[in-house]
């Protein structure tokens, strides 16, 4: 810092180089300490700054909770199920005992370990019996939203007992059956009891196959052993799977009528609709919310991918090609954009052929419906033609003309929902399906959860807001109460925690500050850094090298 | 003059009568304007229930569009799409007195209904979003920058209850920018019921509309009450006009490169001096040029769209042509048609059926009576003036062409980066006739009302409304200055030299003695402005970049090195003579080979 005159003469410069005086000891400590400092403030300011500036802000993911839901490992589903035994004409030691014999009977049949049922003793049963028996032990905590089926005991004289009718529009079965058929105290097993047990497990048969497949093919379910299924059975399963919407709180219908020409340009739908589709929509509102709208539209041409309609003479009719079917919704034209709003559409489109193309039909099998997967159905109605009454119908389609299209159509909604096709009682089958959505969306919420939890591990420059952190918090909890509400049998409550996970899981996956991820190639970030950091940083480490060699000669001279 | 009114009023009534009754309904107007230009203006009518509507069963009125109104609580929705420049001076007054055209691109006002503010600004949001997707359009461009509430320019047209009309949140917006092309046309023409395969909807074509010197699109849905009472309709009404080149559009559509005719066909003015075998100056033709339907649309009329109530009932026709009485018009058709004639002769309208071809065919014809035209009563143009890239200025001049005065409103919206000094405003008037222009008038009472509304940088663009009266045969000048901000580097757009474009202004005329007769007032728009901003050099920041850099390196080093050197006399340090450097350099040189070697060696042996 400061300089040294030389303070030798001229004779010494000549035989030895002259030798800079030695340096005073402050001045040799003034200049480690301003270097030091300068060190100090760049690693201890310059550091922290440059890191706090640049880094992505990533939110802290419960990574352990989420593999374990993605691996199966968090929960178990369960479906126990509550059916409940009604027997006027039984006293409840009886109606008790046919119980014990008929569970015995069911549980040594069940295969599958995660579905069973419970029977349990009817409420008006217990009541009638109360005076005459003490309360069953296992009627506790009997309520009546959560009874999967009504099993009625009714005496009969007459006919082959025992025989089972099951209501249409009730989730209650009938047993019929005679006296001498009851289980005597003393038997472990009687025909009523075998009986009963047999027709529950054909009414649950394909609940149980469902249940099943959903288990095998998703891996978040994978520490469930369930039973094997045949080929044949899964394929169908797998089938059905692939064809049903995926489910939604809501869903919009969309019911349009096309025809090439401009006629019929109306219908009767406000009055169709009240017929046909008001009370199934009524029944399926605890599964989902559906809002309904109509259009119609004329002059819609076919794509001219397929093929044309050919005339058949054999069948004297104008047939459509199977492999056609598929494209037989002009998407470039047909006005069929999805509904605004949240939720899947669904469309249903009633298609009036041109009365010189009537009947126009499928060619392989002369039917005039089909089911487009996840997207809808499509129903042809050949009106009438040749006479003046036919024409003047044609201009407007009537209730009863709309009859036969609107049962196709809530067929193919019950189906593109994923309804099972049997039993015939249409209640249980909405309970089934709510049990199936509620599996389904756990397990697809909990294999979200798994890519979510991969994704944040693969991407190490992709920022995680704090948002995703509570949607990945919510779903986990909301899982974690499905999870409970299956396995207490609430599948109701338990179809709704599961629909609020795969919600919340969806819109973290979904986040859109995540989606776009900042990428800074590496010649950007040498083109941005080395202009500065170059000059900067090349005095300061040629200082810190020297000073370090100095101080190793000092070592070493010292010793 | 009041001739063009009787049919205007003509038309008029019998649109108000149609849909009265009916649910659908559309019409074609033709007319041939001069220097062979020609008018056409489609209209097309839909209505839906208003408990249909809400239930959501579509029937004429389109699901998509809505959907869209149901979802963004829209009642009233007016959107345009333009391109061209309607010539005021050779081709009179605009259709529909304006009230059914916009400012070149895309402009889109709407009546939303909501509580609050904010929630008026994310329904209106999502209304832009929804239309963007449905007609392939900018639209959700329309943000807070390009949204303005006006004040008294624009009126709704619906009827609502005092108790709605209260929650109702006028917004508007303009894209200036905005090219229309055919993907705008393809929706459009989605939502008529006969989808452009019948009726007059068969003739649009993107190739003949954008070509077109002048065309407007417009959608406007507006729920109608019939008088006294609570049974509504919503009425959806899509207009298409355009002005067409009748030589231009009839140029075949495989060899569309203009020729000079064979001279052979090329009438000669003999009485020019010059005139000779090898020289030909061509007649200028009086005549009305030969055209037809096919020919200047590319395509005849699909028969007539059997939806249209108007097909059956007895109303004024679906094709109707503004054309002298002595002036042939051939029609074609292998089906019956019906021809009628109204208001002299000068409109004629014709009713084809349903599923055979029409089509009109004009021959050539020297007229002795033109059609007339009138001539519209202001004029309105705007210029920037000024120069530099700082500063800049507004010119609009707006002529009134009446013999009485005339007040109207002047809507200016401008972007946030056209910064207005609203104390440079000044307004002159100056009449046409010498006698009274000595006075120079000051009139005081020129400007009447200001609505002016700054701009925030970002977030909000300048909405200037005025109310100016314009004394009769005179012209109102209308200056400003302005100044122009400086973008953010990621503010430009791609082709930042180009400029920025202008919203066009929108006059509204308010007093006029025979509003009642077309029901409703006249609007003027003028072109849009091409604003130029200082434009960057846009490898500017990796410059920055290195230049700051280099300074600071420069400053800390020496710095640094003054504070942590030690300075020495010169002959103090130990010279590095060139023997010792070559030495040095030797050594290592050899050190290496060395360590080389012993590697090979090491490997040989291996």
């Amino acid at each position: 810092m400061s300089v040294d005159g030389g303070q030798a003469d001229g004779n010494d410069a000549v035989t030895t180089p002259k030798q800079p005086p030695s340096e005073s000891t402050t001045a040799t400590w003034t200049r480690l300490l301003t270097i030091t400092s300068f060190w100090a403030i760049a690693v201890l300011l310059g550091l922290p700054i440059w890191w706090r500036t640049t880094t992505i802000h990533r939110a802290s993911l419960p990574l352990q909770a989420m593999n374990a839901w993605a691996d199966g490992q968090a929960c178990r589903p369960e479906f126990p199920l509550k059916i409940a035994v009604e027997s006027a004409y039984i006293s409840a030691a009886d109606a008790q005992h046919l119980l014990r014999t008929t569970q015995h009977a069911i549980d040594d049949h069940n295969e599958f370990s995660a579905h069973h049922l419970r029977l349990l003793l009817s409420e008006s049963t217990r009541q009638n019996n109360d005076s005459q028996a003490m309360h069953p032990p296992d009627v506790a905590g009997l309520d009546d939203t959560n009874i999967a089926l009504t099993i009625r005991l009714v005496p009969s004289s007459n006919g082959n007992t025992p025989r089972a009718s099951l209501h249409p529009y009730d989730s209650v079965l009938d047993v019929f059956y005679t006296t001498n058929q009851l289980p005597s105290p003393s038997s472990t097993s009687s025909p009523l009891a075998t009986f009963i047990a047999l027709e529950l497990q054909n009414l649950y048969g394909e609940e149980k196959a469902i249940l099943a497949y959903l288990l095998s093919s998703s891996s978040s379910a994978a520490g469930i052993e369930s039973p094997a299924l045949s080929r044949e059975v899964a394929e169908s399963l797998a089938k059905r799977t692939t064809r049903s919407v995926k489910s939604a709180a809501t869903y919009h219908l969309t019911f349009s009528l096309f025809t090439p020409n401009f006629q019929p340009s109306d219908w009767a739908i406000e009055a169709a609709l009240e017929d046909h589709m008001t009370a199934l929509l009524q029944a399926l509102a605890p599964i989902s919310n559906f809002t309904v709208d109509t259009q119609v539209q004329l002059y819609a041409t076919f794509a001219p991918s397929i093929h044309e309609p050919e005339y058949d003479e054999h069948s004297k009719s104008w047939v459509l090609r199977r492999e056609d079917l598929s494209g037989f919704i002009n998407a470039a034209e047909w006005p069929l954009s999805p509904s605004i709003g949240e939720g899947p559409t669904v469309n249903f489109v009633l298609y009036v052929p041109s009365e010189s193309r009537t009947p126009l039909l499928i060619k392989e099998n002369g039917g005039d419906s089909w089911l487009l997967p996840q997207w809808g159905g499509v129903r042809i109605l050949n009106l009438p033609t040749g006479n003046d009454k036919a024409h003047a119908a044609s201009k407007r389609l009537t209730k009863e003309m709309l009859e036969g299209p609107f049962f196709t159509f809530s067929n193919q909604l019950l189906s593109l929902l994923g309804v099972p096709e049997t039993p015939s009682s249409l209640p249980l089958r909405l309970s089934t399906l709510v049990r199936v959505r509620a599996a389904s969306l756990l397990f697809s919420a909990s294999s979200t959860l798994g890519s979510l939890a991969r994704l944040t591990r693969a991407l190490p420059s992709i920022s995680i807001p704090d948002t995703v952190a509570e949607s990945v918090d919510l779903t986990i909890a909301h899982l974690h109460r499905a999870c409970d509400d299956l396995r207490e049998g609430k599948f109701q409550t338990a179809l709704e925690n599961s629909r609020i996970a795969d919600r919340e899981v969806e819109k973290a996956f979904f986040e859109p500050a995540m989606v776009g991820q900042v990428y800074f190639p590496d010649e950007h970030k040498v083109a941005v850094y080395l202009p500065l950091l170059g000059p900067v940083a090349v005095p300061l480490i040629m200082a810190a090298v020297k000073e370090v060699r100095k101080a190793i000669a000092r070592g070493k001279k010292s010793r | 003059m009041s001739f063009f009114y009787s049919i205007l009023f003509f038309l008029w009534f019998f649109i108000s009568h149609a849909h009265a009754t009916s649910d659908y309904y559309e019409r074609l107007l033709l007319r041939p304007l001069p220097q062979s230009a020609l008018l056409a203006s489609f209209n097309f009518r839909s209505n839906a229930s208003s408990t249909s509507f809400d239930r959501q069963h579509f029937r004429y009125f389109p699901r998509s569009l809505g959907q869209i109104l149901q979802h963004a609580h829209t009642k009233e929705l007016h959107l345009r799409f333009s391109l061209g420049r309607w010539d005021d001076e050779n081709w009179g007054t605009r259709p529909w007195n304006g009230t059914r055209e916009g400012g070149t691109g895309v402009e889109l006002w709407a009546w939303v209904e909501a509580e609050t503010n904010e929630e008026a600004n994310s329904r209106w949001l999502t209304l832009t979003n929804a239309l963007s997707g449905l007609f392939c359009a900018s639209l959700n461009f329309i943000d807070s920058t390009k949204t303005i509430r006006p004040a008294m320019t624009f009126e709704h047209e619906g009827k609502y209850t005092v108790k709605s009309e209260k929650n109702l949140h006028l917004l508007h917006g303009t894209l200036p920018h905005e090219v229309v092309c055919t993907e705008n046309l393809t929706p459009f023409l989605k939502l008529l019921p006969c989808k452009g395969k019948a009726g007059i909807s068969s003739l649009l074509d993107g190739h003949k509309l954008f070509d077109a010197t002048w065309q407007t699109m417009a959608i406007d849905v507006r729920p109608v009450c019939k008088q006294d009472s609570l049974d509504c309709v919503l009425e959806m009404e899509q207009t298409v006009d355009m002005v067409l080149d009748i030589e231009r559009s009839a140029r075949p559509r495989d060899n569309p490169i203009p020729r000079p005719p064979p001279l052979e066909d090329v009438e000669c003015d003999t009485s020019k001096p010059y005139n000779a075998e090898d020289t030909c100056f061509p007649i200028v033709k009086d005549s009305e040029p030969a055209w037809s339907v096919t020919g200047v649309f590319g395509r005849p009329i699909k028969g007539a769209c059997p939806l249209a109530e108007n097909y059956h009932s007895q109303s004024s026709g679906m094709i109707c042509i503004n054309v002298p009485p002595e002036r042939e018009v051939i029609p074609s058709s292998e089906l019956k048609y019906e021809e009628r004639s109204h208001n002299g002769g000068f409109l004629r309208c014709y009713e084809p059926s349903a599923g055979a071809d029409f089509d009109l065919t004009l021959p050539e014809q020297q007229l002795s009576i033109k059609a007339p035209i009138e001539q519209p009563r202001m004029y309105a143009s705007r210029s920037f003036t000024g120069n530099g890239q700082e500063r800049g200025g507004v010119r609009a001049v707006i002529t009134n062409n009446s013999p009485e005065s005339v007040s109207l409103s002047y809507l200016e919206s401008l972007p946030w980066f056209m910064k207005l000094y609203l104390h440079t405003l000044r307004t002159t008037v100056k009449p046409f006739t010498l006698s009274t222009s000595t006075e120079e008038d000051a009139h005081s009472d020129l400007i009447r009302e200001v609505y002016y509304r700054p701009a925030v940088d970002r977030h909000r663009g300048t909405h200037l409304e005025l109310l100016l009266n314009i004394p009769p045969l005179s012209s109102l000048t209308l200056t400003y200055d302005f100044e122009k901000a400086i973008l953010r580097y990621t503010e430009y757009p791609p082709d930042a030299n180009r400029g920025f474009d202008v919203a066009p202004a929108v006059i509204r005329m308010l007093s006029s003695s025979n509003s009642s007769l077309h029901g409703g007032s006249t609007y003027l728009r003028t072109t849009s402005l091409l604003l130029p901003l200082p434009t960057p050099d846009f490898s500017m920041p990796y410059n920055v970049i290195i230049l700051t850099s280099t300074v600071m390196a420069l400053g800390f080093g020496s710095i640094f090195n003054l504070l942590v050197r030690r300075f020495v006399a010169a002959d103090e340090v130990p010279a590095l003579d060139s023997n010792e450097l070559r030495s040095k350099v030797l050594g290592q040189i050899e050190r290496l080979k060395r360590s080389f070697r012993g590697k090979g060696a090491v490997g040989k042996e291996d």
